[in-house]
């Protein structure tokens, strides 16, 4: 049932619209317009599903290009998690660590991680862009970026 | 192996950063012996709107005028919390609780919001320090349109009220909305019945411009031009007494037309919950100050505002008198939660 | 007074030595905050508002009109070099110019788009000073059964954004558009897919999904590319240079979409990011070989540029002789008029003729001065893609991340950033376009809010769209864009 690969996606997203039209179903009505909250919301839900039923059943019209961008080395899907690690990171921290402090280190950290060798630019640059935009903004445009634990 | 030395490295260094900034954490607090209170740090207004809109402006005009006039010595920063209306800036400041250097510019939505289930925060969570200022709410029809007061207007409203349809900029059950309810329920239309449209763009001058719709639930101020110019005309405003100025005082109330009901776009400053009271007693008399210089005089004309100072506690009562009455008023749309 | 003495007053103005000052001023600090992640037209004038208190509001005004256009004339450059655009009218500039600096003519993508810009913006300015009396109409004769219409044609032409499968683009574009639904709905009030969260009352922010889509999923690409020395032609610039054949490709769409551009900008509402993406998409419809666009074409590079520019100016037209904001953005700029105690609206052109045409006159000038500042600039921007690849991956999620940041100062934000990052590298591999996506999710929204007014307003009559003229004429346009294609494709089948 399952053997190509828009099958599996199409499966997928008939799952997405089932749970976007149930949450539709489950918005309060309002009685005073006569086309209320609900009604976009369901004509979208069914389509998605009818277009991922058409999906089901329609060839692959994939180029080989487009194909081998799915053969992706282990290697780089690792890459990949941990510079998105990274990144959660750096947004859980932002706030509490201040915006220059952790641009700094996840800049520096990320681009050594990715296989960046001259450590002393990369110290230098991860140190000045971070200040260079805080100054930035925080001084002449006035708009405050999280300050954090330095004392500026 | 090389990358999980790195790692362990990158981690260590959020450990020992993150444990430095707990110690340096410390609370100030600036109140004295003698019971008064100064401020000791930067001081902190959230606008809870992104840049540029109304509570943008009020408090970034307030911030100029206190640094400017050196009636507040330490530096104050505006910072923008945009979200939800306001619930998000909101949230932001609850969490300062007990903090002297953080406050927030509101208006009505602050009662609105809440009531309409949006934000689990009310004015009642935070400390009000004072209001500054008041806009008022204007209805206006196309110049060429049939009524010529409010009342003729919704004499119609009461005999078809499928045929006219009111825009403004707000969803139902905020502020656009309710200002023209109250009113119309007052002259004894049924709420349930009114058409209303939201148009958040701000394009409801452009669709009571091109006939889209019949009357626009608006500001004063953004009336003023229009009329001048003469493609529009306003029915009524909700002010209590006739506004002062060219133009503005040719604005008949609601009042005086029999209607007797008002509303008021105030607009004022909240502490967090919990705000120490020699801090508010020292900013109450900083917002009188302010209200009363020459300096903000010029910003209220310039923008239309009127002056509406209240301390503390007058402000409290307020609000307090204010949110019952727009309870009523939801809870007979059915839009209260 | 008459217009022309009016036209010639303006002149005066604008080219007295505080006018070039303050045009120089105004657009220098709108294409540097433009360039800048996250910072639009919008923070760049509200953050100038303040510095202009007190000042005579005439040379005030035409520095801040300078911010404004300024600003979008720089929105650009990150949306060539990165594929991060940092302000929404510069999305669509991303599809082909993108693509054309990768293939190592970044040079010429970043000149095309400043010259385009610079024509949209000249010949805006023009129509703006012959026209702006009488556009005041056209202004006010979109209803929502018009937007509707007009919002539903450049929906039709999503079949023509894909690359590939039309059920995938399709698939895409109700994706973006169910994820436009998300917050409170503007006509009840309702709160929709939002679980309780404050922080999706008011809905994603175009750049959130803008930048995951593209910027972040492109690092996900950068990142598994990153070995590939096969690659290395994106460390070219290349020269700055057009060709005859540059120039004879762009003529057309620049011209063009300079006019739609301009057009679309008149009518309150829409703007120059949805200006953008309808030129963006009706030169795709007409162009001779259609197959080329998303893969750095010339005239895919033109007409957003243009089309974003004029529609800049078009926006002066209700906001100078309204006083309507038909956007966000003229909304704040609306806030620094009055700041400085001038009220734009009907009266402005013959109570306060100095402001209302030095400010158009302004333009002239300060499109000018964003060529020449610019261009000689153009080398020095596109080294960004010199720096190696790692430190530039990093630098690429940090300017996200601060563009994301700026709009909200809330790092909710920044974790739906995360997500649709993640959504749009799944996309890019298993083959389902992104401008649909995002097309959808920018013009859905819009066109829900219009068909749902238009309803109350009619009390749930369908024939409102078919009694307002121009809401017909618009749904006869696409439908007709419509049935073509597949008549065409009849014709050559039984050819």
């Amino acid at each position: 049932m399952l053997k190509t690969l828009n099958q599996r996606i199409s499966i997928v997203l008939i799952l997405i619209g089932t749970g976007y039209l149930v949450l539709t179903f489950q918005l309060p009505s309002y009685a005073y317009v006569p086309a209320d909250a609900d009604l976009i919301p369901m004509v979208l839900g069914i389509l998605l599903i009818i277009l991922a039923v058409c999906l089901y059943f329609s060839k692959d019209s994939e180029t080989e290009e487009q194909k081998a961008r799915r053969n992706i080395p282990k290697q780089d899907v690792v890459a990949l998690l941990t510079v998105f690690g990274f990144i959660l990171v750096y947004i859980i921290f932002l706030e509490i660590l201040g915006f220059v402090l952790i641009t700094a280190l996840f800049v520096f950290f990320c681009s050594w991680f990715l296989g960046y060798k001259k450590h002393i630019t990369n110290l230098l640059v991860s140190v000045i862009f971070p200040v260079f935009m805080y100054v930035m903004f925080t001084e002449f445009l006035r708009i405050s970026l999280p300050q954090g634990i330095l004392p500026f | 192996m090389k990358k999980f030395l790195l790692l362990t490295v990158f981690a260590l260094f959020m450990v020992i950063t993150v444990a430095c900034s707990s110690d340096s954490s410390g609370e100030a607090d600036g109140s004295s012996d003698d019971g008064s209170w100064e401020p000791e740090e930067p001081i902190e207004i959230v606008a809870p709107a992104g840049a540029g809109g109304g509570w943008d402006t009020t408090a970034r005009m307030v911030a100029k005028v206190f640094n400017e006039e050196s009636i507040i010595e330490e530096s104050i920063g505006v910072v923008n919390k945009a979200g939800g209306g306001g619930a998000v800036g909101w949230a932001y400041v609850a969490g300062h609780e007990g903090s002297g250097h953080n406050m927030f510019v509101a208006s009505p939505p602050l009662l609105f919001i809440p009531l309409n289930g949006q934000s689990e925060y009310g004015h009642e969570d935070f400390t009000p320090i004072a209001n500054v200022i008041a806009d008022y709410a204007a209805f206006a029809v196309a110049a060429d349109a049939k009524w010529d007061n409010l009342n003729e207007l919704f004499d119609d409203m009461k005999e078809d009220p499928s045929s006219i349809t009111v825009v403004g900029t707000s969803s139902p059950g905020s502020m656009d909305h309710i200002q023209f309810v109250k009113i119309a329920k007052a002259a004894g239309v049924d709420v349930t019945k009114i058409k209303y449209v939201s148009d958040q763009d701000g394009v409801g001058l452009t669709q009571l411009l091109n006939g889209s719709v019949d009357v626009f639930s608006t500001g004063v101020s953004e009336t003023v031009e229009q009329v001048k110019a003469g493609t529009i005309k306003v029915l009524g405003v909700t002010s209590e007494e006739r506004l002062e100025g060219e133009i503005l005082e040719d604005f008949p109330t609601a009042k005086e037309q029999g209607i007797d009901e008002t509303f008021v776009n105030w607009r004022g400053f909240f502490g967090p919950p919990n705000m120490d009271e020699a801090a508010v007693a020292y900013y109450e008399e900083k917002f009188k100050e302010l209200s009363d210089s020459e300096a903000f005089a010029d910003i209220r004309k310039q923008f239309g505002w009127d002056e509406m100072y209240m301390g503390s506690e007058e402000y409290s009562q307020f609000l307090g008198d204010e949110k019952e009455k727009i309870q009523t008023l939801l809870d007979e749309l059915g839009l209260g939660q | 007074m008459g217009s022309l003495e009016g036209i010639l007053t303006g002149f005066q103005v604008a080219f007295s030595l505080e006018g070039v000052l303050f045009v120089l001023i105004g657009v220098f600090v709108g294409t540097f905050i433009g360039m800048l992640p996250g910072l639009g037209p919008i923070s760049a004038i509200a953050v100038m508002i303040p510095i202009t208190f007190g000042m005579d509001p005439a040379p005030a005004l035409v520095m801040m009109a300078g911010v404004y256009y300024g600003a979008i004339f720089g929105g650009s450059t990150s949306s060539i070099l990165l594929n991060a655009p940092g302000v929404s009218g510069a999305v669509a500039t991303a599809f082909d110019g993108y693509p054309m600096a990768q293939q190592g003519k970044a040079g010429k993508a970043l000149a095309i788009a400043a010259i385009c810009s610079f024509f949209g913006g000249t010949v805006s300015v023009l129509l703006l000073m012959l026209l702006a009396p009488a556009l005041s109409s056209v202004a006010i004769a979109f209803g929502p059964p018009a937007y509707f219409a007009l919002m539903l044609m450049g929906l039709t032409a999503i079949s023509s954004l894909s690359e590939g499968s039309t059920i995938k683009a399709l698939l895409s574009a109700v994706a973006g558009f169910m994820v436009a639904t998300i917050g409170i709905d503007a006509q009840t009030g309702t709160q929709r897919f939002t679980f309780g969260n404050v922080n999706l009352l008011e809905g994603l922010d175009f750049l959130v999904i803008a930048l995951g889509l593209f910027a972040l999923a492109e690092v996900c690409t950068l990142i598994i590319n990153r070995k590939d020395l096969s690659q290395e032609n994106t460390h070219k610039i290349g020269s700055m240079k057009l060709s005859k054949e540059d120039i004879n490709e762009m003529k057309g769409p620049a011209t063009r979409q300079s006019l739609l551009g301009f057009i679309i900008g008149v009518l309150p509402g829409a703007g120059a990011t949805i200006a953008s993406f309808i030129a963006y998409i009706s030169e795709k419809k007409i162009a001779k070989n259609p197959e080329e666009f998303g893969k750095g074409s010339v005239r895919g590079l033109a007409a957003p540029e243009a089309a974003n520019n004029a529609a800049t100016s078009g926006a002066f037209v209700p906001l100078l002789s309204l006083g309507i904001p038909g956007s966000g953005t003229t909304a704040v700029m609306l806030g620094a008029f009055l700041v400085l105690g001038v009220q734009p609206g009907p009266l402005l052109m013959t109570d306060r003729p100095e402001i209302f045409w030095g400010v158009i006159a302004s333009m002239y000038i300060g499109n000018v001065f964003l060529l020449i500042l610019n261009l000689p600039l153009i080398p020095y921007f596109a080294k960004i893609l010199k720096i190696p690849r790692p430190l530039l991956i990093s630098l690429v999620i940090m300017f996200s991340i601060i563009g994301v940041y700026a709009i909200s100062f809330n790092t909710f934000d920044l974790y739906m950033l995360l997500l649709f990052g993640v959504v749009g590298f799944l996309m890019r591999i298993f083959s389902f376009p992104a401008p649909p996506f995002i097309l959808a999710f920018i013009l859905g929204g819009m066109m829900e809010q219009a068909f749902r007014q238009s309803l109350t307003i009619s009390n749930g009559s369908l024939m409102i769209f078919v009694q307002d003229p121009i809401a017909l004429s618009l749904l006869i346009v696409s439908l007709l864009s419509f049935v073509f294609p597949l008549v065409r494709q009849l014709r050559k089948r039984k050819g």
